[in-house]
């Protein structure tokens, strides 16, 4: 049976992946950011994780407000990267786990999640960004992956509580996959930043730290909270960190935060952590 | 909290110039508007055009434009997510670096 090995739960800021196309690996500006992703790159080099269960929001690239889904599922053997304005990122395109994919469709379904399917679109850095700091791209990547879309962009937004409960029943879809196959969480976005409005510029560091400290002993009661609530304490735009939930929702009730990095460079809190 | 909430209201409000710069996605479309800028904005309103020719990122915020559609344009026109924000808060760019702890990190 498929199982879930454990999650992560990261930024996906676009500079990140600017920073890793530029090769600033060494620049001192840059260095917290990449030592940060290093135990996480050294834990999926070592358990070896067949697909990689990505909780991602697109940025109005490949999804429109013309026909907005509130969550969207990736169902395809490949994904192309997008272009997002400058061009298309020098890495291999994404392989998805398909036939994981479906079930996983089915299952949810059957769980009254009504989900959208996504077949053969691009991805945009939501996913890739942080999936660079992860996985080595040469020769290619090493596993596949699954695209879950989530609007945290066009408001009404998912609940927190849905998320969460979204998380517990992609964990059942997964556990009733009969072939033996090793699947990672991530949950992307935040943490604090707000790019719009008089408040643009806004972080707050102390309750980034709270909120790491609560999605690893106290999940239930992020989930409690509104959208309102996370857009109050992490800005408008860190109110994506909804989709940590997910990731949160479908791990043990009891998880041990094995690692986390915090950097705060510029407009957006960048954070990483792994769970077990 | 802020008035900037991204709502159907403003989505719907906003959704013609959203177009126009959400397909600033495609490179043929990007080369265009900046080769003949008057010919790629031909479906806006003058207004529209008004606020895109002066890349005021502002006036299209209030206007009803995603910030993510928004950073299409500023990728096309070479401008940074800080330059934006910045002039959001009403601020010049390096006023704001000055409120950052890794000016450098761009």
């Amino acid at each position: 049976m498929a199982k879930i090995i454990g999650g992560i739960g990261t930024s996906h800021v676009p500079t990140i992946a600017m920073a890793f196309d530029k090769g600033k690996q060494q620049d001192p500006d840059w260095k917290p950011l990449f030592a940060g992703y290093e135990p996480v790159a050294k834990w999926l080099a070592e358990k070896k994780p067949d697909v990689l269960f990505f909780c991602f929001n697109d940025h109005a690239t490949t999804f429109f407000f013309d026909q907005y889904p509130t969550f969207a599922l990736g169902v395809s053997a490949e994904y192309a990267i997008a272009d997002e304005g400058t061009g298309v990122r020098k890495i291999p395109r994404l392989k998805g786990h398909a036939a994981l994919a479906r079930h996983v469709a089915r299952s949810l379904v059957d769980d009254e999640f009504d989900l959208t399917i996504f077949q053969d679109l691009p991805i945009d850095h939501g996913l890739h960004s942080p999936l660079t700091m992860m996985w080595p791209t040469s020769p290619d990547w090493p596993g596949k992956v699954i695209p879950l879309f989530v609007n945290v962009l066009q408001h009404p937004l998912p609940k927190p509580k849905r998320c969460y409960a979204l998380g517990k029943a992609i964990r059942k879809a997964v556990e009733s996959y009969p072939e033996d196959l090793k699947v990672a969480m991530v949950g992307t976005g935040g943490l604090s930043h707000q790019m719009i409005g008089e408040r643009a510029g806004f972080n707050d560091e102390k309750w980034d730290r709270e909120f790491l400290e609560l999605i690893e002993k106290d999940p239930e009661r992020l989930a409690g909270m509104t959208v309102a609530d996370f857009a109050r304490l992490g800005g408008n735009e860190g109110a994506e960190v909804v989709m940590w939930l997910i990731m949160r929702g479908a791990l043990d009730a009891r998880v041990k935060k094995v690692h986390s990095n915090y950097y705060l460079p510029m407009t957006t809190a960048m954070a990483v952590a792994l769970f077990e | 909290m802020s008035n900037y909430v991204f709502d159907l209201e403003r989505s719907s409000r906003g959704l013609r110039l959203n177009r126009f710069l959400h397909g600033l996605i495609a490179a043929e479309r990007r080369k265009l508007f900046l080769e003949r800028p008057e010919e790629a904005m031909q479906g806006l309103s003058e207004a529209e055009k008004d606020m895109v020719r002066r890349l005021d990122w502002k006036a299209m915020q209030d206007y009803g434009a995603s910030f993510f559609c928004l950073e299409k344009l500023a990728r096309t026109k070479g401008v940074s997510n800080p330059e934006m924000v910045a002039h959001f808060r009403g601020e010049t760019l390096e006023a704001f670096l000055k409120t950052r702890r890794v000016p450098g990190a761009r």
